[in-house]
C-alpha cells in the first residue's frame, strides 16, 4: 500500500505552487499547441525545454507531462470544430467530431472529446500506475516479427475505413503506401522514385503529408461556398449552432459507454508501450474497434459520439503507455517521450530500469504530475472554451487564410525547412482531389503512417534470421496475421450488410466518407 | 510561441535578402543543422552546445532537426545552403562512411569548411542480459565456433556499424549486422533478446547496473573512472579505439573571418564548465580541435573508414 502513499505525498507536493505553476502553463500551452495544426506535441515540448533548465527536474517534468497531456486533448478540439487533425492522434477524431460540430453541435463534439480523453487518461493512469511493469514486458517481447505482424494488422484495418466504395477505400491506402516508399529508403538511403527532384530526395515527411490532406480538403469545399459579395457568412455557417453544451449530459454521453472507453484505452495503452508508431495510429485503431464493436456501424462518420470516445480516450492513454517505456526502460516510446528523457539527463537523472527505486521522487513526481495534469487540462479547455467554440462562428474569409497560414509555419517549423512546405502544398492539391472524386482520407493516413514500419520491420526480420515462416510460428506474430485475417473478412461481412441494408433502405444518405 | 517568432523572424530576414556584411556577422540567428531526430544523443550533445554559442556569438543559434536517411538529408540541406556563416552543420563521424557505402555523394571536404571539434564519445561494446557471454573473450570464442551467428544491431553505412566492425576485424571475427537506427531502438532489441550485441556508451550505465546488459569492452586508450570494471580493448590485445566525434561545419566557401569568429565562439563554448557537466552526463569527453587540427583529424578517420567499408564489403565510391 506504501505504493499508493508514495503517489499521494507526492500528488501533495505537486500541488504546492512551485510545482503548480510549472504544470498549470505546461498544459495550457499543450492546449495551445496541440491545437494549432501543423505545431506538433514533440515541437511544443521542444519549445519548452529551453525553460525548464533553470528549474529543478520536478518541475521541468511537471511542465513537460502538462504539454503531452494537455496536447493530447488540445489536438481534438481543432479536429472537432475545423476537421483539421491539431495533432497526428486526433485524424480519428475528424471522422465524427467534424460531422458532429458541422450538424450545428460543435459544444457536444468538443465536450464529448475532452470527457473522451479525462477518463481515457485516468484509465490509462491507473494501468502506468499499476501494470508498468508487467506491460513494458509485452513490449519487449515484440521482436522485428511482431512488429510487422502488428503493422500489417493496423493496415488490415483499412478495410473497415473505406466508406462506402472499396475499390476508392483501397486505393486511398495504397497511395499511402506509396508515399512512404518516395525518397531514400529507410535502411541503406538508396533513393526511390525522386525523378531527379531534389525536394524529394528527403522523402515524403508525415507531418506535412498530414496537414496537407486534411487542411485543404476540409477547408475548400468551404471555401468553394464564399459569396463574393459578402453575405457568405450565414450561408456557410450550420443553421443552428449551439455552443451551449451540458457538460453532465456529455459526460454521461461517455460514462454510459464503459465497454467502449476501456477498450479505446486498452488499444491506446498497448500501442503506446510499443515504441513505434504512437498516437497517430492508437486513435485509427482504436476507431476501427470500436466500429467493429458498434450495434451501429454504419453511423460511424456521420457524427456520432462513440467515433470520438474512441479516438480521443485511446490517444490519450496512449500518453500513459509512452511513459511506461521509460520508467520501466529508460526508453523512449516515442519523440516526445524522447525529449524528456532528454531533459532528465540534462538534470543528471539517467532514466533506466532502476529509475523508480533510485529517484522515487522524480518518478512519482511523474505519476502525480500526469494525474493531476488530466483535471487541468479539462479546466483549461473549460476556461478557454467560449474562445475555440467562437472560432466556428469566425466567418469563414477570415478564419480560413488564418489556419492556412498557420499550417504553412507549422510544416516550416518542424525542421525549418521549405521542403517540408512544398510537400504540404503538393498534398493539399492532392488531397483536394480526393475529396472531389469522393476518395477517403484516412486509409492513406493509415497507409503513411504504417508503411515505413512494415518494411523496416521486415528487412529486420529477415537479416536477423532468412527463414519467413517465423511470422507464423511466433505465437505473438502468428496470432496478429491471423487477426488480421479475420479483421478484413469481418470487415467484408459488415460492409455487405450495410449494404444489404442501404438497398433495401427507401433512400440513400448523403456519401459521409472520410 | 517564442520558437515561432524567431521563425517568422529569421524568414523576414531571409526575405529581405540580408546579404549579411562579414563585418557585422552574426546580425541575425544562425540555424545548426543536426541531421538526427529531437532527443537522440547527437541531439542532445548540440543542445547543450546552441546555447553556449549563442552566449559567444550574441546570436540566437537554432537548433533545426534535418532527420532522414542515415542523416543523409541533413548533409544535402547544409551543404547547399548558402555560405553565410548563417547555416551550421553540426555532424559526427558518419560522414566518412555514409559517402563509402553510397548513401550519399557528398564528400565532406568537397562540401564543407571543418570549424571545430566538440566532443568524444567512446564507444562500448554491450551485449544482452540473454547472451551466455560474460566477457569480450567469450564473445569472440562463440563467434569464431559459431560464424555469422552473432546478430550485431547497428545504423548500416554508420558508426554503431563502424565501431564493432573495427573490434570484429581487430578480433578475426564477423557479425551479422542487423539494422536498428539509433541507440534506443538498439537498446530496445538488445532488452529483448532479439539481437545479442551493439554498440552503445555510458549512458546505458544504468541498465548494466541492473543487470539488463553487459559492457563487454570500451573502445578507449585507458579505462573510464565511471566503469572501472570494464576492460579496453587495448588491454585485452586488440590495437583499436572508437569514439563518436562531433565537430561543427561550414558549407564550403564560408568567408574566413565569418569561420574564425565561429571558431572563436566554439573554442569559448567548449571551455565552459557548464559544457564539461553536460557532456559528463551524455557519457561523452568534451575534446576540442581548432580548425586545423579538426581538418587533419578528420582526413586521418576518412582512411580508416575507407579500408574498413571495403573489409565490410559495403564500398560503393572511392
Amino acid at each position: 500500500m506504501s505504493h499508493y502513499e508514495l503517489l499521494l505525498t507526492h500528488i501533495g507536493t505537486i500541488l504546492h505552487l512551485q510545482y503548480l505553476i510549472p504544470l498549470v502553463a505546461g498544459t495550457a500551452i499543450g492546449v495551445i499547441g496541440g491545437a494549432l495544426p501543423g505545431v506538433t506535441i514533440t515541437m511544443t515540448v521542444i519549445m519548452v525545454l529551453p525553460f525548464t533548465f533553470g528549474l529543478d527536474p520536478l518541475q521541468g517534468l511537471a511542465a513537460m507531462t502538462g504539454v503531452y497531456v494537455g496536447g493530447s486533448a488540445g489536438g481534438s478540439i481543432t479536429a472537432s470544430l475545423l476537421g483539421i487533425p491539431g495533432t497526428p492522434s486526433a485524424v480519428a477524431t475528424t471522422f465524427d467530431g467534424f460531422p458532429m460540430a458541422r450538424k450545428g453541435e460543435p459544444g457536444r463534439a468538443v465536450w464529448v472529446g475532452v470527457w473522451s480523453a479525462l477518463l481515457g487518461g485516468v484509465l490509462g493512469g491507473i494501468c502506468l500506475i499499476e501494470l508498468t511493469g508487467p506491460f513494458a514486458s509485452i513490449a519487449l517481447v515484440f521482436g522485428p516479427w511482431e512488429f510487422f505482424s502488428l503493422f500489417v494488422f493496423a493496415l488490415s484495418m483499412v478495410a473497415g475505413l473505406v466508406g462506402k466504395s472499396v475499390t476508392k477505400g483501397l486505393l486511398s491506402g495504397a497511395i499511402g503506401l506509396v508515399v512512404t516508399v518516395v525518397g531514400p529508403d529507410p535502411i541503406l538511403g538508396v533513393q526511390r522514385l525522386t525523378m531527379g527532384l531534389n525536394f524529394l530526395e528527403g522523402g515524403l515527411p508525415f507531418l506535412p503529408v498530414l496537414i496537407g490532406v486534411f487542411a485543404f480538403a476540409q477547408l475548400m469545399p468551404d471555401v468553394e461556398q464564399i459569396r463574393p459579395t459578402g453575405q457568405d457568412h450565414a450561408s456557410v455557417a450550420p443553421k443552428r449552432m449551439s455552443l451551449q453544451v451540458s457538460m453532465l449530459g456529455t459526460l454521461w454521453e461517455v460514462l454510459s459507454r464503459p465497454f467502449l472507453l476501456v477498450w479505446s484505452t486498452l488499444v491506446g495503452v498497448l500501442i503506446g508501450v510499443l515504441p513505434a508508431i504512437g498516437g497517430s495510429a492508437a486513435n485509427i485503431m482504436a476507431y476501427d474497434q470500436a466500429k467493429k464493436f458498434s450495434r451501429r456501424p454504419e453511423k460511424f462518420g456521420t457524427g456520432i459520439p462513440e467515433g470520438i470516445i474512441a479516438s480521443e480516450s485511446s490517444n490519450n492513454a496512449n500518453v500513459a503507455g509512452s511513459l511506461m517505456m521509460i520508467m520501466a526502460f529508460g526508453i523512449p516510446g516515442d519523440a516526445v517521450t524522447a525529449v524528456m528523457m532528454g531533459a532528465l539527463t540534462i538534470h543528471g537523472i539517467q532514466p533506466g530500469p532502476l529509475f523508480i527505486t533510485q529517484h522515487p521522487g522524480v518518478a512519482y513526481g511523474i505519476y502525480a504530475a500526469y494525474i493531476v495534469a488530466l483535471p487541468l487540462m479539462v479546466l483549461v479547455i473549460w476556461l478557454g472554451a467560449r474562445f475555440w467554440l467562437r472560432i466556428i462562428m469566425m466567418p469563414k474569409a477570415i478564419l480560413i487564410p488564418i489556419v492556412l497560414v498557420l499550417c504553412v509555419i507549422g510544416a516550416y517549423a518542424l525542421s525549418n525547412t521549405m521542403n517540408d512546405v512544398y510537400v504540404l502544398a503538393l498534398f493539399c492539391v492532392i488531397g483536394y482531389a480526393m475529396v472531389k472524386g469522393r476518395i477517403p482520407l484516412a486509409p492513406l493516413i493509415l497507409g503513411v503512417v504504417l508503411g515505413d514500419q512494415i518494411e523496416s520491420n521486415l528487412i529486420r526480420a529477415l537479416a536477423t534470421d532468412p527463414d519467413p515462416w517465423l511470422f507464423f510460428t511466433r505465437p505473438i506474430s502468428g496470432g496478429l496475421i491471423a487477426a488480421s485475417v479475420i479483421s478484413v473478412i469481418f470487415a467484408m461481412w459488415q460492409h455487405s450488410r450495410e449494404a444489404k441494408r442501404a438497398a433495401a433502405g427507401p433512400e440513400e444518405e448523403e456519401d459521409t466518407d472520410f | 510561441m517564442t520558437r515561432l517568432l524567431t521563425l517568422a523572424g529569421i524568414m523576414l530576414l531571409g526575405a529581405m535578402g540580408g546579404n549579411a556584411f562579414a563585418a557585422s556577422y552574426p546580425d541575425r540567428a544562425i540555424k545548426m543543422i543536426v541531421p538526427w531526430a529531437a532527443g537522440g544523443d547527437t541531439d542532445v550533445i548540440y543542445r547543450a552546445l546552441a546555447p553556449l554559442l549563442q552566449k559567444h556569438l550574441g546570436q540566437a543559434v537554432v537548433v533545426a532537426n534535418v532527420k532522414g536517411a542515415s542523416g543523409t538529408v541533413g548533409e544535402r540541406e547544409a551543404a547547399s545552403a548558402k555560405p553565410d556563416g548563417y547555416t551550421i552543420f553540426a555532424p559526427h563521424d558518419y560522414i566518412h562512411s555514409v559517402y563509402y557505402a553510397g548513401l550519399t555523394d557528398i564528400k565532406y571536404d568537397k562540401a564543407f569548411d571543418p570549424v571545430c571539434l566538440v566532443s568524444a564519445t567512446p564507444s562500448v561494446i554491450t551485449a544482452g542480459a540473454k547472451t551466455p557471454w560474460k566477457s569480450f573473450k567469450e564473445l569472440v570464442e562463440f563467434a569464431k565456433a559459431n560464424p555469422g551467428k552473432v546478430k550485431a544491431g547497428a545504423s548500416l553505412g554508420s558508426t554503431s556499424q563502424y565501431s564493432l566492425a573495427l573490434a570484429a576485424k581487430a578480433a578475426g571475427i564477423k557479425f551479422t549486422y542487423v539494422p536498428y537506427d539509433g541507440t534506443a531502438p538498439r537498446m530496445n532489441a538488445l532488452l529483448g533478446g532479439h539481437i545479442d550485441i551493439a554498440d552503445s556508451n555510458l549512458t546505458q550505465k544504468g541498465k548494466v547496473d541492473a543487470g539488463l546488459l553487459r559492457f563487454l569492452a570500451i573502445m578507449t586508450e585507458k579505462r573510464n573512472p565511471e566503469m572501472p570494471d570494464v576492460p579496453t580493448l587495448k588491454e585485452l590485445g586488440y590495437d583499436v579505439e572508437y569514439a563518436v566525434n562531433r565537430g561543427l561545419m561550414v558549407p564550403k566557401g564560408t568567408p574566413a573571418d565569418v569561420k574564425t569568429k565561429l571558431g572563436d565562439a566554439c573554442q569559448k563554448a567548449t571551455q565552459e564548465p557548464e559544457f564539461a557537466k553536460a557532456m559528463k552526463l551524455q557519457g561523452t569527453e568534451v575534446r576540442y580541435m581548432n580548425a586545423e587540427q579538426y581538418t587533419a583529424f578528420l582526413a586521418k578517420d576518412d582512411k580508416i573508414t575507407k579500408d574498413l567499408t571495403k573489409d565490410l564489403g559495403m564500398l560503393k565510391r572511392e
